[in-house]
């Protein structure tokens, strides 16, 4: 079933408004979708909890090694969980046959991309935020600095969720993308993955801003490079 | 004489460069052997002759992969696809020579043979990357399809590249700053260490070429061999 967007932006021709809003209704649009379904949510907001319970049995009970495993673990479960959404970016418009229509649309095809890009960041960092608030209930992690583990977690889901969109459109019309899309994002986005745990590591033990700033700026810049590449690469890849 | 598209056999060119590559690696093998010992780590650092080759020939041909994968990606020339191919594969071999090399020098030096320092665990994801640039290769049936993820695979992999080599610089590591950089010109060497290493350097290049005209054309086989 196609739900009636109203309002869509007609031509081209409108610019960089026409742009924008296109953007936010596919987003909007996906996400209602999405929570009406709750099929995907549920099941990953019930991996998180399962995920962050059996590792807090396995590394527990004292406090002391649970609270160094804490940034490993929420970043471990966050990749893991977020691989089980990534297909989902475009699975619905294979299924009901709208991906075409899509790229049929007139005008580039980059808003596609950042459309299925921002509502996969809608989607997983409240997402994010519930996992952070379990990995501190269950390992002790402290949440005093909380606005800068925030931007952590925007920078990290930012980096994943850009590579895991632009495979998620590449390999939307192929079977098994559900084992093979981990298995190739995995390898992407270990520097990001690595670079979120040493920063959230860093904010958990208390060091200076100006040591953990590092891995933002590495974070930053394998953000930026990430999503410029694919947002220039996806127009090339889905074409034909 | 009618030139044939697509050859059968290696050119004289690819042979040239195997030959010549072949031949001259006993040469820099002596030239490594009677280098000079250093200073603080004495005859252990001549697996340097090996490891530094290894390792720049290994971000050298990860960088002609990223170079061709966008040449296919807007030429959409299976021809590209299949150099990119072909360097993955021995950029693969000579990181993987560099990061064997670089662990039996790491045990007598460091006490370990693998640690968990930038330079080494960059290398070991830029290692991840181009493995799982081969799995996704070996997974996906339709050639269109495999290689226009493989040629995205190429692209963004990349990136782990300069990360791994300014590693060293960026992060206060373990492992040792390049004795030759590469971003400032500067080269901190003896005369005659530098000498061996450029040799060995120059005949890894031939065999690299080599390798990866070899393997394209073996590449260029299967698919016809596919198609038929």
């Amino acid at each position: 079933m196609k739900l009636p967007v109203e309002g869509w932006p007609e031509a081209a021709g409108q610019g960089r408004v026409g742009v924008v809003r296109r953007v936010v209704l596919l987003a909007l649009r996906d996400l209602r979708l999405e929570v009406r379904d709750r099929a995907g949510l549920l099941s990953i907001l019930a991996f998180f909890a399962v995920m962050l319970f059996i590792m807090a049995l396995a590394l527990g009970p004292e406090e002391e090694p649970l609270r160094r495993a804490a940034p490993g673990v929420l970043w471990v479960a966050l990749a893991f969980g977020s691989t089980l959404l990534s297909t989902r970016a475009f699975a619905l418009e294979v299924e009901e046959g709208t991906l075409d229509d899509l790229l049929l649309a007139p005008g580039g095809k980059e808003w596609i991309y950042f459309g299925k890009l921002l509502f996969q960041m809608l989607l997983l960092l409240p997402l994010a935020a519930l996992a952070l608030l379990m990995a501190a209930g269950l390992f002790y992690l402290p949440l005093e600095r909380l606005f800068l583990l925030f931007l952590t977690l925007v920078l990290g889901v930012l980096g994943y969720a850009s590579v895991a969109t632009f495979y998620a459109g590449l390999l939307a019309r192929l079977r098994g993308r559900e084992v093979l899309l981990p298995l190739l994002l995995f390898s992407l986005v270990v520097p990001v993955v690595l670079a979120s745990v040493r920063a959230t590591t860093g904010l958990a033990e208390g060091l200076p801003v100006a040591e953990i700033s590092d891995w933002w700026q590495l974070l930053l810049v394998f953000d930026v490079v990430y999503l410029t590449a694919s947002a220039l690469l996806f127009p090339v890849v889905m074409e034909g | 004489m009618l030139k044939v598209a697509q050859p059968d056999r290696p050119d004289a060119l690819t042979w040239v460069f195997l030959g010549l590559g072949l031949l001259l690696l006993p040469v820099g093998l002596y030239l490594a052997l009677s280098a000079p010992p250093d200073v603080n780590q004495g005859y252990l650092a001549r697996i340097m002759y090996l490891h530094v080759p290894g390792a720049w020939l290994g971000y050298l041909a990860f960088f002609v992969t990223f170079l061709y994968s966008l040449l296919y990606l807007f030429r959409q020339d299976p021809r590209h696809d299949r150099v990119a191919l072909a360097s993955a594969e021995i950029g693969l071999v000579f990181m993987g020579l560099a990061l064997v090399t670089g662990m039996l020098w790491a045990r007598p030096t460091w006490g370990v043979y693998w640690t968990w320092e930038p330079r080494l665990t960059t290398t070991a994801i830029l290692f991840a990357v181009y493995v799982g640039y081969f799995l996704l290769r070996g997974a996906i049936e339709d050639p269109e399809l495999r290689r226009k993820a493989a040629a995205a695979v190429g692209i963004l992999g990349f990136i782990n590249v300069p990360i791994s080599y300014m590693s060293v610089k960026w992060w206060r590591s373990l492992h040792q700053t390049q004795s030759i950089d590469l971003t400032t010109g500067k080269i901190h060497m003896d005369p005659a260490m530098l000498q061996a290493l450029l040799f060995n350097l120059f005949v890894f290049t031939l065999l690299y070429l080599g390798f990866v005209r070899f393997r394209s054309l073996l590449a260029a086989l299967e698919a016809r061999k596919e198609e038929a």
